[in-house]
């Protein structure tokens, strides 16, 4: 009796906290403009398509891939924008591209200095009020370029373990950047500033409020007027705008390191108001950018580079790439000469672009599932060594497509 | 599961052969949070969480009591797990002579953990709704916390307390996130309701 009564509860308690995934026509996920420049006939299309598939067969539910090279655009999409709903997962369809957004960020800053507003040498307290930067070791003689370098030495917010459990007990918690900033005051920098470079989300959500303090403006506007408009990324947003826009693709999540995932796409963000992170766009439009951006379509050439002088982190990387920091870019040396990369993780989502200088190439890719299990799949070095070779390996060797 | 329900009919075995001794009824409420410990008292939003247990006598004098003691418990954390659990704890309470304990546990207990949302298990290279058969969890746990005996002259006396516990959950997500770290604030009441039936 105690054994039945005890299952009938067990069963009635678990079903009825448990919530089901929306389920939505296959329309809600139709693009309102398609990618009018996908090459259908580019030379790369098959090993676009092929490559793709390997990424589902392998338990990553929805992949989108870019290339833009002298041959045209072309995107491959594989698998499923939305599982509940089992619909097919278009090229055109939006996702979350998380810290890519760097990379925007960098090239907004050395836009304004450009037009005069600000010099990439001045400490970041000409700029901000130290009511901004308090406690936060390293900050007030920082300057805007060590920022962007992530040679401040500032500690990064999102790898402080309080902040970690803080995000997972409050998953739908919309944070602002002076919620961010907390979790790195009162810590310790990890260097002197210019010794050393290391990778902190902190720096970008400074650089976030630099943009703000100089333009007067929410710098996702600025992003707007000055990138997204006029490069016509007809598919990129920033996520305060919108934080969960209609259409976008579901992402999922492998907490549990066993593939079994779980709706993240309502799952917020720490970055739908700073400028570390919350970009949405698509392949598509990141390779766009990369290609524009590296070809010199966006910068003045003291500027581009001014954002490629690269500095070598003083203990290298041993899992992955040779890898150099510039103004939120990153250079990495591959079988296939130097690549200039940026990468982002939402919850649920991961996307990243490279642009391989030598072949004039731009890849990018993204996926609407990440960690546990899943990260290995679609952002390893040996997973981008695969995506290179892929697309970059001709019968004479490494020339260029 | 069957670990679970085993466990949880034990300890259910356990408190119901004890109720009709001298044992006493503990049960509280809690607010569980995804924290580290003693980083803050009072973490929002609530994800509630119910427990119920009993306690032992071991060894006890005028200021001090040392007691095992056993409870089984659910709790609920919105958009990421519901549990249950059975906890098996030693307690060491100061008694001090107006009513005040100062309690501390250590314990161990075996968690069950199942998703608050529909899940998709990857199998023969496409994603299935699934059915949720829970992870297993152990959750080592030390708590710390404050009781006050109704009658302070009284062995036996009915006591409400407030409990801190921390406890870790392990595994989490190997080679992603090996363990988490929890904390759960209760309020409780500890009562004797079989007790003049023995006398």
């Amino acid at each position: 009796m105690i054994k039945k009564v005890f299952q009938l509860l067990v069963v009635c308690l678990l079903g009825a906290c448990t919530e089901k995934d929306e389920v939505f026509e296959a329309s809600f996920y139709e693009c309102t403009s398609g990618i009018t420049s996908n090459n259908l006939q580019h030379p790369l299309a098959n090993r676009i398509d092929s490559l793709a598939e390997t990424f589902i067969n392998k338990g990553i539910p929805g992949i989108m891939i870019s290339v833009r090279n002298k041959a045209g655009q072309y995107t491959a999409s594989r698998g499923k924008s939305d599982l509940a709903s089992n619909v097919d997962l278009q090229a055109c369809n939006i996702t979350r591209a998380g810290s890519t957004v760097k990379t925007f960020t960098a090239v907004t800053l050395l836009m304004l200095q450009e037009d005069g507003l600000l010099d990439l040498d001045d400490p970041i307290s000409e700029y901000l009020s130290k009511k901004v930067f308090h406690g936060i070791e390293n900050a007030e003689n920082s300057t805007i370029r060590q920022l962007l370098n992530h040679s401040s030495g500032i500690h990064n917010y999102i790898q402080d373990t309080k902040f970690q459990t803080a995000s997972l007990n409050d998953l739908i918690k919309e944070w602002q950047p002076e919620e961010l900033l907390e979790y790195s005051r009162g810590r310790n920098a990890y260097f002197a500033i210019g010794t050393d470079v290391r990778y902190s989300n902190t720096n970008y959500i400074l650089l976030g409020l630099i943009i703000e303090e100089v333009t007067g403006l929410p710098f996702y506007e600025v992003f707007e007027e000055m990138l997204f408009r006029p490069m016509h990324l007809n598919f990129t947003s920033f996520a305060a705008t919108d934080p969960v826009p209609n259409g976008i693709i579901r992402g999922y999540v492998d907490l549990y390191s066993n593939l079994n995932l779980i709706n993240a796409t309502y799952y917020s963000g720490w970055d739908y108001f700073s400028a570390d992170g919350g970009l949405i766009s698509n392949t598509s439009d990141l390779s766009l950018f990369m290609a524009k951006l590296f070809q010199g379509e966006l910068l003045s050439t003291e500027s581009l580079s001014e954002m490629k002088s690269w500095i070598a982190p003083n203990e290298p990387n041993k899992d992955g790439f040779e890898t150099f920091y510039g103004l939120g870019i990153f250079q990495i040396m591959t079988d296939y000469g130097p690549a200039y990369l940026h990468s982002g993780d939402a919850i649920g989502y991961f996307a990243s672009m490279v642009y391989f200088p030598k072949q004039d190439i731009a890849i990018s890719w993204a996926s609407n599932g990440n960690y546990g299990k899943l990260d290995a799949i679609i952002q390893s070095k040996e997973t981008m060594e695969r995506i290179f070779e892929a697309i970059l390996k001709t019968k004479s060797g490494y020339k260029e497509q | 599961m069957w670990t679970l329900k085993f466990t949880a009919l034990c300890c259910i075995l356990v408190l119901t052969h004890n109720i009709s001794g001298q044992q006493p009824v503990t049960i509280s409420v809690f607010n569980e949070s995804t924290a580290l410990p003693f980083d803050r008292l009072i973490n929002t939003p609530m994800h509630p969480g119910v427990q119920v247990g009993t306690e032992f006598n071991w060894k006890e004098s005028k200021h001090f009591r040392l007691y095992p003691s056993i409870s089984v418990g659910y709790m609920f954390h919105r958009k990421l797990f519901q549990g249950l659990y059975a906890n098996l704890e030693l307690g060491f309470d100061y008694k001090a002579s107006f009513g005040l304990n100062l309690k501390s546990k250590i314990g161990l207990g075996y968690l069950h953990t199942f998703s608050t949302q529909q899940e998709f298990q990857f199998d023969n290279g496409e994603y299935r709704s699934s059915g949720d058969t829970g992870n297993s969890r152990i959750m080592p746990s030390f708590t710390t916390g404050l009781g006050y005996r109704l009658n302070p002259t009284k062995n036996n006396a009915s006591e409400i307390f407030v409990l801190y516990q921390s406890w870790l959950e392990y595994p989490y997500s190997p080679g992603f996130i090996p363990l988490m770290a929890h904390t759960n604030l209760h309020l409780g009441l500890k009562f004797y309701p079989f007790e003049k039936n023995e006398q």
